[in-house]
């Protein structure tokens, strides 16, 4: 067995090589490396349990034994002798379904190996690699990368940096998410109407059976600028491409209420509330309800349209006024639809809760067509914003009427250095053209041999430019473009992040309670925050009236009435038309201006005891 | 108007301008910077002084005793090119310890003893005498000396006051050990607190000397040393000697150094302007709660940057009274800010204005 951090110190002090157990010493060995030997020896046999790791540390002469959970353990095929005992006889009958992997793993053929065993093994990453010290094999090339990066075609073509952005944005894919969509409420969900098979995929990708929940497209991709609408990673879509569908997607949202009941035996109730309860929001509100308070399916929805119709228990119980003759006055608690939403109801479900109260789900499902703003992936980590909706006529094409449904800016591939995305591009057109699903497994390229070859052979054979280009002709002008331009195949993933969830605006609005200031945030109607450094970056330009437009006129201006004698607040009193000083009565009081939070911050003051006093010249 | 001119020709500056905030974010913005590509100079100069954002820090917060102090001393234009009598001044100042003097010595445990084996040529350099490393070792009080031959001595270790019979040995031998250590890291010559120095040359071949460890008191004793044109980078220690306007330059200067070293480039009025504020009320105040904003005149501008209840409560108990002249307490209350074109006011009043008003509709009456 080979160590390769051998070290001069063979045996440690007193020639004792200690043992240690997760971490615990146990005893020790006279030689640690026979010892290690004989535990891996006897785990192949089944003697001790194949989820035991060992290993022979030979800097500090020290053998670790790791049984405890948590490690990440990697299957390999074990060399001896330098021949692999996965034999060309056990891979025909793996072939005939005769047997299977745990029977390699029970015969000694494949063992597992954590991070600190690694540091013993000597491993072949392919076959022919096998030198007479090895001693595993690993069962793939494509085995070191991880289940995600093996999603990516052509990774070992890629920077390692592109593969962590594409991996983790492959999973905001729209797609098919789930087969049972149509029973499934989920708060969020995504659905693409035509997701397609990659033309170019790899066999973890086939193995996983993600082609049935496929989350994208094959999209024709010219590397055109157009105009100059592509820069910086903005992309160009077809708009005739985009009503045939490309891209299209459901967006589905769930709201769910339930009739809770509260102590005093009082409960909530389902219905449309009368227009004597606590907050009503008018007739208009709930003009889409059914008779039960709960909307109807197929009906159209927007901002403030309430769902479902509920009515609560006032939150104060009210004082007997006659005897029998209080009525129960309740409280609006519809759940209604925050703003910019909108869509049509999808599903209403009725049923109950594990507390037998009333449950009600109802499923708003809106479209998503492709527009300006909305976010596309290849899966090299190459995303981009769709900038501009090109007419199909307005289209570069080719001479044989081939408009592409997408075009990419030329200067986003060499800085990234994502020469997979070109592969991929060049595979997906071969695909396209032979009918057939092309392979890009990680490293399973024939060696000694380039792959771009293979596929500017194949191209060639059908007429096509071996290197992937095409003479293309502008569809405003008719002119044939100067240069050739490198169009193919590649899949996109629509991600999730779409301009019609996020975009927002404010003019007018609602405000906060407290400080009577502007809300935060999109569903609130919010504006955007104001900051310190906002206001300091408008001091340091002097600009006082813009300043005190921010913070005071657009923000939370107040009047109040200030009394000349006292310096207290007073109040207006409209039965007798003038402002009035709660000690000194009316008549020396003067208008103020101030900003709301300030008037708080006074009323918060005398709260602490404190008289906070407001002197007024002329 | 014509205030606002006579302004702008004498400061190049618009009536108006909010120079504390414009400092605040000229000097504000690099600084965010260094905290980047502040770590990317080490070992270029011989002696290593803090810079980037931590010296910031340090000058801002006006820290007693800062990280790397240093001193750079001129000398009289009569021996400034001399560098036999500079480097003699260079060893008077460079603080000695017995270690670096010695060949070697030998602990006696039993007697409590040492026999210290002193380095001639070293002590030629540093002009010492065994005589005087016996003084400076006497002084300390707990050993007594004896001169074997000129460059022996033999020390002996008094024993320790509080020491009773029944003391074990072992804790003898720790009082001894100590003892020698001590011994051995006597300073024996130079400045107090003067770690390094290292003599240097300005283009017209006079020398001068930079100092790791500041101390300027002794350094301004020694003879042959400009009194007058002595630097340091502690103001503390420069507003001691030299006063507190001497330590608003130090201030401002050590700030542009900290600043343009990385590569930024900052006008010096706004390190100007800051360290005015924080020496202008004579002594020098930190920037923050404790210093130039806790300062500030307006109870809102305080309560509005940090410890807000203590200040109400304090402005409650005294009485005071805010007369809305900054900035902060006019946002705060939404009133237009006295800056920029917040400052112009009309200098008629409005009264007077109806009363001009009447009498020119009278005159036209007329």
């Amino acid at each position: 067995m080979s160590d390769h951090s051998e070290s001069k110190k063979e045996t440690g002090k007193h020639g004792k090589c200690y043992v240690y157990l997760d971490g615990k010493a146990i005893g020790y060995v006279r030689d640690g490396r026979a010892f290690a030997e004989e535990v891996r020896r006897n785990r192949r046999n089944g003697i001790v349990s194949g989820e035991i790791n060992v290993t022979y540390v030979g800097k500090i002469n020290e053998v670790h034994i790791n049984a405890d959970h948590g490690r990440a353990r990697k299957p390999y095929i074990i060399v001896e002798n330098g021949v692999s005992k996965l034999t060309p006889e056990l891979k025909e009958r793996l072939k005939n379904n005769e047997i299977n992997f745990n029977y390699l793993i029970r015969r000694g053929v494949i063992e597992f190996l954590d991070a600190e065993e690694e540091e013993n093994a000597f491993v072949a990453v392919r076959e022919e690699d096998i030198k007479p010290e090895t001693t595993h094999l690993d069962p793939d090339p494509a085995s070191m990368f991880s289940l995600t990066v093996n999603n990516i075609v052509f990774p070992e073509y890629n920077t390692v940096g592109k593969h962590s952005l594409a991996s983790g944005s492959v999973k905001q894919g729209q797609g098919l998410y789930a087969i049972n969509f149509n029973n499934r409420y989920d708060s969020r969900a995504f659905l693409m109407y035509y997701p397609q098979k990659p033309v170019v995929n790899t066999t973890i990708y086939r193995t996983l059976n993600l082609e049935r929940h496929a989350s994208g497209q094959n999209f024709v991709v010219a590397l055109s600028t157009y105009y100059g609408y592509s820069m910086d990673d903005a992309t160009i879509l077809n708009k005739a491409a985009v009503d045939r569908g490309l891209g299209r997607a459901a967006y589905f949202k769930s709201f769910v209420d339930e009739e809770r009941r509260y102590p005093g035996g009082q409960q909530d109730t389902f219905k449309i509330p009368p227009a004597t309860a606590e907050g009503y929001l008018g007739e208009h509100a709930y003009s889409k309800l059914s008779e039960d308070g709960i909307i109807e399916k197929e009906q159209s929805v927007g901002e403030g349209d309430v769902i479902i119709g509920k009515v609560s228990p006032p939150r104060f119980i009210e004082e007997q006024t006659g005897i029998g003759m209080t009525e129960e006055r309740g409280r609006d608690n519809s759940t209604s639809l925050r703003a910019s939403e909108e869509g049509v109801i999808d599903d209403v479900v009725i049923t109950e809760t594990t507390g037998a109260t009333k449950l009600v789900k109802v499923r708003m499902r809106s479209q998503k067509i492709p527009e300006i703003g909305d976010k596309f992936e290849s899966r090299h980590g190459q995303k981009g914003i769709v900038a501009l909706l090109v007419p199909q006529e307005d289209m570069p094409f080719t001479k044989e009427g081939v408009i592409p449904d997408m075009l990419l800016n030329p200067t986003s591939i060499p800085s990234r250095m994502t020469f997979g995305h070109m592969l991929e591009t060049m595979a997906g057109k071969v695909g396209a053209l032979e009918g057939k699903i092309i392979d890009g497994t990680p490293f399973s390229g024939k060696k000694g041999k380039a792959r771009i070859d293979d596929y500017g052979s194949i191209l060639e054979s059908f007429g096509f430019d071996k290197f992937g280009d095409e003479v293309l002709y502008d569809g405003r002008t008719g002119r044939q473009f100067p240069a050739k331009i490198f169009q193919g195949v590649v899949f996109y993933n629509r991600l999730l992040h779409m301009v019609s969830l996020k975009q927002q605006v404010r003019s007018r609005g609602p405000v906060q309670i407290l400080t009577r200031q502007p809300t935060e945030g999109k569903p609130r109607r919010g504006g955007l925050r104001f900051g310190e450094m906002e206001r300091d970056a408008l001091v340091g330009h002097g600009a006082s009236l813009l300043l005190k437009e921010r913070m005071l006129e657009q923000s939370d201006k107040w009047e109040v009435w200030v009394c000349k004698k006292c310096g207290d607040i007073g109040y207006y009193d409209y039965v007798r038309n003038m402002p009035v000083c709660q000690v000194d009565g009316p008549g020396s009081l003067v208008s103020v201006e101030i900003s709301y939070a300030f008037k708080l911050l006074l009323d918060e003051i005398k709260a602490m005891h404190i008289l906070p006093k407001i002197t007024v010249n002329d | 108007m014509e205030k606002n001119e006579k302004s702008a020709n004498k400061y190049g500056i618009a009536y108006g301008e909010a120079v504390g905030t414009v400092a605040a974010q000229s000097l504000g913005e690099p600084t965010t910077q260094m905290v980047l590509g502040s770590l990317h100079q080490a070992g270029i100069k011989t002696i290593v002084t803090t810079t980037g954002l931590p010296r910031m820090m340090e000058i801002a917060d006006a820290r007693k005793k800062p990280k790397s102090p240093m001193m750079i001393i001129h000398f009289d234009p009569k021996i400034s090119k001399d560098y036999e009598k500079i480097r003699a001044i260079r060893y008077k100042l460079e603080e000695v310890r017995l270690s670096q003097l010695i060949e070697g010595y030998e602990e006696d445990f039993r007697t409590g003893s040492m026999v210290i084996k002193l380095d001639k040529a070293k002590l030629a350099v540093y002009e010492i005498t065994p005589k005087r490393i016996m003084n400076a070792l006497e002084l300390k009080g707990t050993v007594e000396t004896a001169l074997v031959d000129n460059a022996t001595i033999k020390v002996k270790a008094k024993r320790a006051k509080s020491e009773s019979q029944a003391a074990a040995s072992e804790s003898k031998i720790k009082h001894y050990r100590i003892t020698f250590i001590s011994v051995l890291s006597t300073v024996v010559s130079g400045i107090p607190g003067i770690i390094k120095a290292v003599i240097d040359m300005y283009e017209d071949n006079a020398f001068y000397i930079k100092t790791a460890g500041s101390n300027m008191e002794e350094a301004m004793k020694i003879e042959g040393v400009d009194k007058w044109n002595i630097r340091s980078n502690d103001p503390f220690e420069v507003m001691k000697v030299y006063g507190i306007e001497a330590a608003r330059n130090t201030i401002a200067n050590e700030m542009y150094e900290a600043i343009t070293t990385n590569g930024a480039n900052v006008n010096f009025r706004h390190m100007s302007l800051l360290a005015d504020t924080m020496t202008y009320a004579g002594h020098i105040s930190s920037v923050g709660r404790h210093g130039v904003a806790g300062e500030k005149r307006s109870v809102f501008a305080r309560a509005a940057f940090e410890e807000t209840v203590k200040h109400f409560v304090n402005a409650s108990v005294f009485g005071e009274h805010d007369l809305l002249t900054g900035v902060s307490e006019n946002i705060l209350i939404g009133k237009q800010i006295g800056v920029g074109t917040g400052r112009v006011r009309l200098s008629v009043k409005k009264d007077d204005l109806q009363k001009l008003k009447r009498a020119a509709e009278k005159a036209e009456k007329k």
